[in-house]
Order: structure tokens, then C-alpha cells, then sequence
């Protein structure tokens, strides 16, 4: 087995394991559910895209998921602010 | 597995994930879920950049999409009244 392939189906299966917390942002009950499930698929992606440019041999899309795992940070902490300033999902 | 037959296994799941988010980001009447749905597709809309080999605009896609959109659209909701739907 290649050990480019490995990182192949490694690859495919972080993509798959997004695409189950995207299932359940779709049919999750509660806002802080939903909240979390990006939260975990933003973090996945990062690792898939970490992978991808691990497999295309191009140092530059390292970067990209450098950014977007700032970014998506913040976007959590701002969804977070506000749930906590609506008490959503406090009981 | 090539290369190539992974690339197809790959569009065909991003397509998959864009449909999704576009449609739950339209059809929900909840407010906040549908800021969610927004941050989802514009993740995968950067991830599609990614995979297309244009880096510098994945890095754009995320800046705008991931942090500056959902900040704002979370400040405007919060400056509304009490009209949206909150589970």
C-alpha cells in the first residue's frame, strides 16, 4: 500500500466524518448543538486541508488552514457570545 | 487510487455538502441556524477554492466568510427585536 494512498483515504474519511457533524447540524434539536457540530466540522476541515496539502506536496495550502482555523475560532466565540446574551440553551 | 478518481470522490462530496448547507440555509426559519448554515457553506465554498488549486482565494473565502460575515450578521440580529425564533 502507497503511502500516498493512505493519506487518500485518510483524506476521505475526515471528509466523511464532516459530512456526519453536517448531518447533524441538520437535524440537531438545539441551537448549542448546532453550534458545536460547526465547530467540529471547522476543525476537521482544517485537518483535511492540512492533509490535502500534505498530499499535492505545495507548502502554501498549510496557510489556508492556518487562517481559516483562526477565523473560524472567532466565529464560534461571537456565536457563543451571543447565545450566552440571549440565555439559549441555559436551563 | 489515483489521483483522479479521488478528485471525482472529492467534488462529488463538496457538491453534496454545498446543496445541503444552501438549502438549510434558506428553508430554516430560524435566524440563528441560519447563520450557522451560512459559515457551513461558506467553509465549503473554501474548501472548493482549496481543491481547485487557488489558494489565495480560499484565504479570502475564509477571512470574509468565516469571521467577518458571521460577526455581523450576529450583531445585527442582536441590535433586531425579540421577533426570531429561538428554540
Amino acid at each position: 500500500m502507497n503511502v500516498d494512498t493512505a493519506f487518500m483515504v485518510a483524506l476521505v474519511l475526515l471528509l466523511f466524518s464532516a459530512m456526519l457533524t453536517l448531518i447533524r447540524l441538520l437535524l440537531g434539536p438545539t441551537i448549542p448543538d448546532r453550534a458545536v457540530a460547526l465547530d467540529s466540522m471547522t476543525t476537521t476541515t482544517a485537518g483535511a486541508m492540512v492533509l490535502y496539502g500534505v498530499i499535492t506536496k505545495q507548502a502554501v495550502f498549510i496557510d489556508v488552514a492556518l487562517v481559516y482555523a483562526i477565523l473560524s475560532y472567532i466565529a464560534t466565540l461571537y456565536i457563543a457570545r451571543y447565545l450566552v446574551k440571549k440565555k439559549v440553551g441555559i436551563a | 487510487m489515483n489521483f483522479m478518481e479521488f478528485f471525482w470522490i472529492l467534488q462529488v462530496l463538496i457538491g453534496i455538502g454545498l446543496l445541503v448547507s444552501a438549502i438549510v440555509a434558506i428553508r430554516f426559519k430560524n435566524l440563528i441556524m441560519a447563520v450557522i448554515a451560512m459559515a457551513v457553506f461558506s467553509l465549503i465554498l473554501s474548501l472548493e477554492f482549496y481543491v481547485l488549486q487557488a489558494p489565495d482565494v480560499a484565504i479570502a473565502e475564509a477571512g470574509v466568510g468565516a469571521c467577518l460575515t458571521t460577526a455581523m450578521y450576529l450583531l445585527a440580529i442582536k441590535n433586531t427585536t425579540d421577533e426570531e425564533v429561538i428554540e
